[in-house]
């Protein structure tokens, strides 16, 4: 690692006055997991910077807001949403997403922030979190904006995010009776990084499916939202022959890409077993 | 390195409040190795991904190979030194299943275990393999070191 300066601002707002748009030296850390990796294989020179660290401690906390959707601050740990038992019962995808979610000691450390700027299509929380049609509220000099988390990556390591702008919570909206599932598929341990996700939430009231949300993670460049397979599902009810054609629909239209963690036609072949998968899983579950 | 900027953090340290003149890039396994001889958190894989220099920061288990010592002003550290003379039951239960060989690895399965057994009491196989998938040992006494995992779990849940 080379040397560099560390600013511990003690608000949001001051972490986004340290940061220059022009220079890309200068970051923010909020867990510090994926730089950190980064600094110490020589991918990242920073010349600066900014922990977070020391910032409002709203910002560490979640909860219920008055109109029923769910705020998570930026800087919560992915073990925060692990343990918390208000967002279990909100959104329980979240607490079985983070169980097979790299392990304890990453969990303490990362936040929701750093999982969702840091752009690495090979993450669980992006899809699952685009599944729940969440949304990042953002602090830039600008002032402030609310952004889908399905607009938020843009390509490989890239967001929409301008150089200073931060992120400053995750909301998520009242999911009612929806139903989710998200499933992962690892190639070497079980908590591996993702050869595949499939993030998945859909409407049950009576027995027809309504607003599917169908996404796929780390097969691509950032999350991809499959229409193709939720226009095959929506307005039917969710029966084997209707699941197994948006399985198909799935594989067809989502464009894979190799990886280390497996071959393009691999990862289509996963898609439409693990679309299968979800859809059976959701069907199944009790409402 | 060519990093030469230095300063100054406080921090607790196995109990005892300490300070430690440090360098910005060193993580917390540089601190404890250099600046107070402490070599139960060994840094092996360096990416977050063994235990083998896990260090209990805060109440929570982290991995020391990640985390900058810059940080640790103000925290409260716990290692596998911090009860350097006698052994707790965690200790004792992976004497007893003979769960390592060369050893490299048992400092950071203690510490985790212990967190584990704070988190579930009485944890299933299941339960224990996947809480420890984050730690490696490349002498693979695995059967052994989840019988430890049981034995004190049991031991605790008795006491
Ligand atoms: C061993 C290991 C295994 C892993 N396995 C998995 C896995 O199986 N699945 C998975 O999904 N992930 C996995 N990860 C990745 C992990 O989820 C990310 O490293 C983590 O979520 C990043 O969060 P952080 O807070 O540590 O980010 P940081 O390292 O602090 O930051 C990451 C990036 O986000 C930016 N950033 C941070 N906070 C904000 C903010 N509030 N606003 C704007 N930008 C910000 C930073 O500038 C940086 O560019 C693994 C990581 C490790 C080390
Ligand atoms: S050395 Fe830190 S986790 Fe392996
Ligand atoms: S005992 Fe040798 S690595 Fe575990």
């Amino acid at each position: 690692m080379n040397a560099f300066e560390l600013a511990l601002p003690d608000t949001l707002a001051g972490a986004v006055s340290l940061l220059d748009p022009e220079d890309p030296t200068i970051r923010v850390m909020s867990g510090g997991t994926a730089l950190m990796l980064m600094m110490k294989t020589d991918v990242f020179h920073p010349t600066q910077l900014i922990s977070l660290r020391r910032i409002e401690p709203g910002y560490s906390q979640m909860g219920l807001l008055p109109d029923g959707s769910f705020r998570i601050g930026a800087m919560s740990t992915l073990s925060d949403m692990e343990h918390d038992d208000a967002l279990a019962g909100f959104a329980p995808v979240i607490r079985q997403t983070m169980k097979l979610l790299s392990n304890v000691r990453v969990r303490n450390v990362a936040t929701v922030g750093g999982a969702l700027a840091h752009g690495d299509p090979h993450m669980d929380l992006p899809p699952v979190l685009v599944a729940l049609d969440a949304q990042v509220v953002t602090i830039s000099p600008e002032g402030e904006r609310t952004i889908p988390v399905a607009e938020l990556h843009a390509g490989y390591y890239e967001t929409i995010l301008s150089g200073n702008e931060l992120i400053k919570e995750v909301i998520i909206p009242p999911q009612h009776a929806r139903r989710a599932s998200y499933l992962k598929c690892t190639t070497r341990a079980v908590k591996d990084w993702p050869a595949l996700g499939v993030a998945l939430t859909t409407d049950l009231d009576g027995d027809t499916a309504r607003d599917t949300r169908l996404v796929i993670g780390a097969v691509g460049e950032k999350p991809i939202r499959v229409a193709e397979a939720e226009a095959v599902i929506d307005g039917q009810i969710l029966s084997d022959k209707t699941i197994a054609e948006a399985a198909d629909a799935a594989a067809e239209s989502v464009e894979t890409i190799e990886d280390e963690l497996g071959s393009a036609a691999y990862k289509t072949q996963l898609v439409r077993v693990y679309v299968k998968r979800a859809l059976q899983q959701v069907a199944n579950q009790n409402a | 390195m060519k990093d030469v900027m230095t300063q100054t953090i406080d921090f607790t340290l196995n109990g005892k409040a300490v300070s430690a003149e440090i360098q910005g890039h060193w993580t917390l396994v540089d601190l404890l190795q250099q600046g107070f001889d402490l070599y139960g958190a060994r840094q092996s894989c360096g990416q977050g991904l063994c235990g083998c220099c896990t260090v209990v920061l805060n109440g929570k288990p982290v991995s020391g190979c990640l985390f900058l010592a810059a940080l640790a002003d103000g925290a409260t550290i716990e290692t596998i030194e911090n009860n350097e003379e006698t052994l707790d039951p965690v200790q004792e239960a992976f004497i007893e299943a003979g769960a390592f060989q060369c050893g490299f690895c048992t400092p950071g399965f203690v510490l985790m275990t212990r967190q584990l057994i704070a988190e579930i009491p009485e944890p299933s196989e299941e339960e224990i393999r996947l809480y420890l998938t984050g730690n490696l040992c490349r002498c693979g006494t695995y059967p052994q070191i989840i019988e430890a995992v049981q034995k004190a779990a049991a031991r605790m849940r008795a006491a």
